[in-house]
């Protein structure tokens, strides 16, 4: 069913699940939801849940550490599992991982690989595993944000917090945008509904605490660590969104930042 | 990875020492009073927490986490499928045959509407595991086997509930079925045989899955109410007697025996050292006239890990005690579970197989009346399903 | 027509030519069954205790350490209706299978340390083994009588005498018992009854492979099935299911329940068991306190005795062979 934001959407300016286009979904989060594991996280934006759990960093196992690519810094290595039930249909596999788990597995691994401080941990792996039990749109984002708070419960070490979020595009957005009668609007955090019709971009920042000379100031830094985008829309637009993706992720960084102080792990 | 693939029906074997392993076999084959090493009951469980009805999206779940950190998550969902099998064959085949064949025939005319064992799938997801690893492929078809393989009763009005089981409640009408997916998410790599911890969740699951109410009658295409609030469940809620639900999806027990010992839920070092592994899958009895409350529905052996654990040196073949004297214990004696000579102390790994006696012994203490599986399906009734 | 093949997409193997994804099944034209096609059905004409004759027979492949050929003999209707054919299907399967044991041989450099031997075993149908075709990838059915077997094999084996070896042993069944008789419609047992004959069989065969490669046993293990059967013949409904050893499922209108162990008579020791079904009612005879789980592993441990003695036969013909130069 297409959903047909071009009737609705002008009127109310409200988007299908009653959200202004500024609005994130109901966020919530824990972590150390997983004893067994060295941390773990359990969090929703929506109807998208997901639980994660990091081991290690952990010695690697044999014949893989003994390449060179343990020797500099720990190996971040992703697991991602979209679970049968959790779309609308339940999803038939023909054994294996299918493609959206594993794409999203390489994004994670690259966007952490380089986000986290792996030198710390020379010959050693961590791993990630990322359950999806619940897939409503922003899987990406939403995954990010698990990962993030499953590393900060397993102590390793990262210069900020990494948050994920989705913005996009109320329209079909093909041409270019005019300034006098603009009708489009940036959206923020979709739904799958919305992440079907509509063009996105996945967005993910980190804030780098500054450090010598330059910290006397006392400002943070933002930096994009991820820009992922699939769907095609007029270059004019991509700003716009951007924007409205950055201070999404400034949002939900506030809202794990309070998730983290508010557990009572010592 | 091949070494994983290779520990492929016992989980994989936890690092202990001969002398550990030994220590851990002496205690738990202590006659009568077993030691494990957590302190609890050869028949007590580890303590768990559940809670049914999780996932909105599904049609049930649940999800079951050990004490130990390792849990489980189950989704069951639904679709309505067309039936292919068409039987019109069959129908001449049986006026043929007249109506002369007692239970055989009738078995063939509920065909129909008897329900296919294939309409029920089950994926098991275990991080560390491909799906189409031994251990995975191995713990579905055992869990299916029973849930399928159970058939329903006739309670004593002589209405029937359940008829042919889980099958046959798949049965819309001649054309149409519904398929079940049952998909089971491990979320960390198993601490023990993950076994006990799949089966109670999925049991939960089943429990708590309904399915929309058919408003159709009869042949037609099936068409269902949309109010969720008058979904029926899958299993429905007939109390029996002494008001305990009447029809209950089966669970399977993983049980070990160790010495002569039967020991239930085991740990992972547990099973390391068992002499013999069932898994036993049970469900309730409602049949009029029935001895046992339970009903036995599959048994399958487990490879025991011990079978591929270090052995000791016993001091006498030790060269590093080489010209020590002997000291007076180093004596082998016959071990009565095993039928081997054994020196005390000196870990030996398990070889051959399981006397019936012990098989025998094992399935009792499970059927018996106030049994361990009785026990597990009355501490189950106690989640709220809602 | 009974069933109608499907056609559906073959995305599993592009580089070979696939058969149809689901199996097709000759046609059966209505006339035909009308005419005679009641007494077509097999119906079992040995002693509820009988078993099928077995050919066993091992090192038929050079190459391998040790291989092993195993046929159980046609059940009669099969065999009548191959001297006599009135229809092209027959009534029911034998089962034919190979198995051969490489090994022992040193673990892969990757593979982690193991104090004892390794055993991995395959079990593969051919594509035409049963009627309905399988695929050239092993299915979870395939898999599971994998890890059946192994679990049967590694209680005999005496693991320990080959550290950081493994053997490979691989069967290829060539002919699958049925599930069912062909025409009749899955019924409320439809439980594969036939992968638990195949399995007693791929025991036995197993067992006379590795000791034709000479890897130290406690015994040799061999396997047996015994199943309740209700009772087709009667007219009376009520009758109880009763014991049979080594069924034939193509020859039961109902099998309620099935047992399979895989048995060391020298030890009296079960390796593997593995029982399904509804085994509730039994009729036992008079006197008899067992309950019907127990009759059932003791009636397959029967068939495994007698599946023993086969199989010990087929060892000694073959270290006749080896001593005997020809």
């Amino acid at each position: 069913m297409p959903l047909d934001t071009s009737t609705t959407y002008p009127l109310t300016r409200l988007r299908l699940d009653g959200r202004r286009w500024n609005e994130l979904r109901l966020l919530q989060a824990q972590i150390s939801t997983n004893a067994a594991s060295s941390g773990s996280s359990y969090l929703s934006m929506g109807n998208t849940s997901i639980m994660c759990s990091v081991h290690g960093p952990a010695e690697g196992r044999r014949g893989e550490s003994s390449g060179s690519a343990g020797s500099s810094g720990a190996v971040v290595d992703v697991n991602v599992n979209i679970a049968g039930f959790a779309g609308v249909d339940r999803k038939r596999r023909g054994g294996g991982s299918d493609k959206t788990s594993s794409r999203i597995a390489v994004i994670l691994r690259s966007t952490f690989q380089s986000h986290l401080h792996t030198y710390l941990y020379p010959h050693s792996t961590i791993s990630i595993h990322v359950s999806v039990i619940s897939a409503d749109g922003s899987i990406l984002a939403a995954a990010i944000n698990a990962c993030t708070l499953a590393l900060v419960d397993a102590g390793i070490p990262m210069p900020g917090l990494l948050t994920g979020c989705t913005a996009g595009m109320s329209g079909s957005a093909s041409t270019p945008k005019d300034p006098r009668h603009d009708e489009l609007d940036p959206l923020l955090d979709l739904s799958l509904p919305e992440e079907q019709e509509l063009p996105f971009l996945t967005v993910g920042t980190t804030t780098v605490l500054p450090v010598g000379e330059n910290g006397m100031d006392g400002e943070e830094e933002t930096s994009v660590a991820l820009l992922n985008m699939d769907s095609k829309l007029h270059s004019t637009y991509i700003e716009t969104m951007l924007a409205v993706g950055i201070d999404g992720c400034s949002q939900i960084r506030e809202l794990l930042e309070g998730v983290i102080k508010g557990s009572n792990r010592a | 990875m091949s070494s994983q693939r290779q520990a492929s029906s016992a989980a994989q074997i936890p690092h202990l020492s001969p002398a550990e392993l030994s220590y851990l076999y002496t205690s738990l084959s202590l006659p009568n009073s077993p030691i494990r090493p957590d302190g609890r009951s050869p028949t007590q469980f580890r303590p768990l927490s559940a809670e049914t009805n999780i996932l909105p999206g599904t049609n049930g779940s649940a999800r079951i986490g050990f004490a130990d950190g390792t849990q489980a998550i189950v989704g069951v969902k639904a679709e309505v499928e067309k039936t292919v099998l068409v039987s019109d064959t069959l129908d001449v085949q049986h006026e043929a045959q007249g109506t002369g064949n007692g239970e055989g025939g009738e078995g063939s005319s509920s065909a129909v509407t008897g329900g296919h064992g294939s309409w029920v799938q089950m994926s098991i997801e275990i991080p560390g595991f491909r799906d189409d690893d031994a251990l995975p492929v191995f713990l579905s078809e055992m869990m299916r086997e029973s849930l399928v393989g159970s058939v329903g009763v006739k309670d004593k009005s002589g209405e029937e509930n359940m008829a042919g089981g889980l099958k046959g409640r798949l049965v819309i009408n001649k054309r149409w079925h519904w398929r079940l997916y049952i998909d089971v998410l491990l979320l960390s790599q198993p601490l023990s045989y993950p076994l006990p911890l799949l089966s109670l969740t999925t049991h939960l699951a089943l429990l708590s899955t309904k399915l929309p109410k058919l408003k159709s009658k009869g042949e037609e295409d099936p068409f269902f109410d949309d109010d969720w609030a008058v979904a029926e469940y899958i299993y429905p809620r007939v109390l029996g007697v002494s008001n305990t639900l009447q029809v209950r999806p089966p669970v399977t027990l993983l049980v070990i025996s160790v010495g002569e010992n039967v020991i239930f839920d085991p740990t992972r070092e547990e099973i390391a050292v068992a002499d013999a592994v069932l898994a036993i899958s049970v469900t309730r009895d409602n049949e009029a006239g029935s001895l046992q409350p339970l009903k036995l529905l599959s048994i399958r052996t487990i490879d025991p890990p011990s079978r591929l654990t270090q052995p000791g040196i016993p001091n006498s073949e030790n060269v590093n005690m080489l010209g020590a004297p002997a000291p007076n214990e180093n004596v082998a004696v016959l071990n009565p579970a095993t039928g081997e000579e054994e020196v005390p102390g000196v870990w030996r790994p398990r070889r051959g197989g399981v006397k019936r006696s012990v098989i025998a012994g094992m399935v009792k203490t499970v059927l018996k009346k106030g049994g361990v599986g009785e026990e597990v399906l009355a501490g189950l009734e106690g989640v709220e399903v809602s | 027509m009974l069933e109608l093949p499907t056609i559906q997409d073959t995305m599993n193997d592009r580089r070979r030519i696939n058969g149809p994804a689901e199996g097709t099944r000759p046609p059966v034209y209505a006339s035909h069954l009308k005419s005679g096609g009641a007494t077509d059905r097999a119906q079992r004409q040995r002693e509820p205790t009988d078993l099928r004759k077995i050919f066993l027979k091992t090192g038929l492949i050079p190459s391998a350490s040790g291989s092993s050929y195993l046929e159980f003999a046609p059940s009669s209707s099969l065999a009548n209706a191959r001297s006599n054919p009135k229809s092209l299907i027959p009534p029911s399967s034998a089962l034919k299978l190979s198995c051969t044991v490489h090994g022992p041989k040193p673990l892969p450099r990757s593979a982690a340390f193991s104090p004892n031997l390794v055993l991995t075993t395959h079990v593969k149908y051919a594509p035409f083994a049963a009627r309905k075709r399988k695929g050239h990838i092993r299915d979870a059915s395939e898999r599971d009588l994998g890890v059946h077997l192994e679990t049967a094999l590694r209680g005999a084996i005496i693991a320990e005498r080959w550290p950081k070896s493994g053997i490979d042993l691989t069967i290829t069944i060539l002919e699958a018992e049925d599930d069912r008789w062909w025409a009749d419609a899955p019924d409320l047992h439809d439980a594969s009854w036939g992968m638990m004959n195949v399995l007693a069989g791929c025991i036995t065969a197993a067992s006379a492979a590795i000791a034709d490669a000479h890897i130290d046993c406690l015994d040799l293990v061999s396997g047996g099935v015994a199943a309740l059967v209700s009772d087709d013949s009667t007219e009376d409904s009520a009758a109880a299911p009763r014991l049979m050893l080594d069924a034939d499922p193509a020859e039961h209108r109902s099998i309620m329940a099935a047992c399979v162990v895989a048995y060391m008579p020298a030890r009296d020791e079960i390796t593997e068991l593995w029982l399904k079904g509804e085994s509730s009612k039994i009729a036992l005879e008079k006197g008899d306190q067992r309950s019907a789980h127990e009759a059932l592993i003791d009636g397959a441990v029967d068939a495994a005795r007698g599946a023993h003695s086969v199989l010990s036969e087929a060892v000694r013909e073959t270290m006749l062979r080896a001593v005997t130069p020809l």
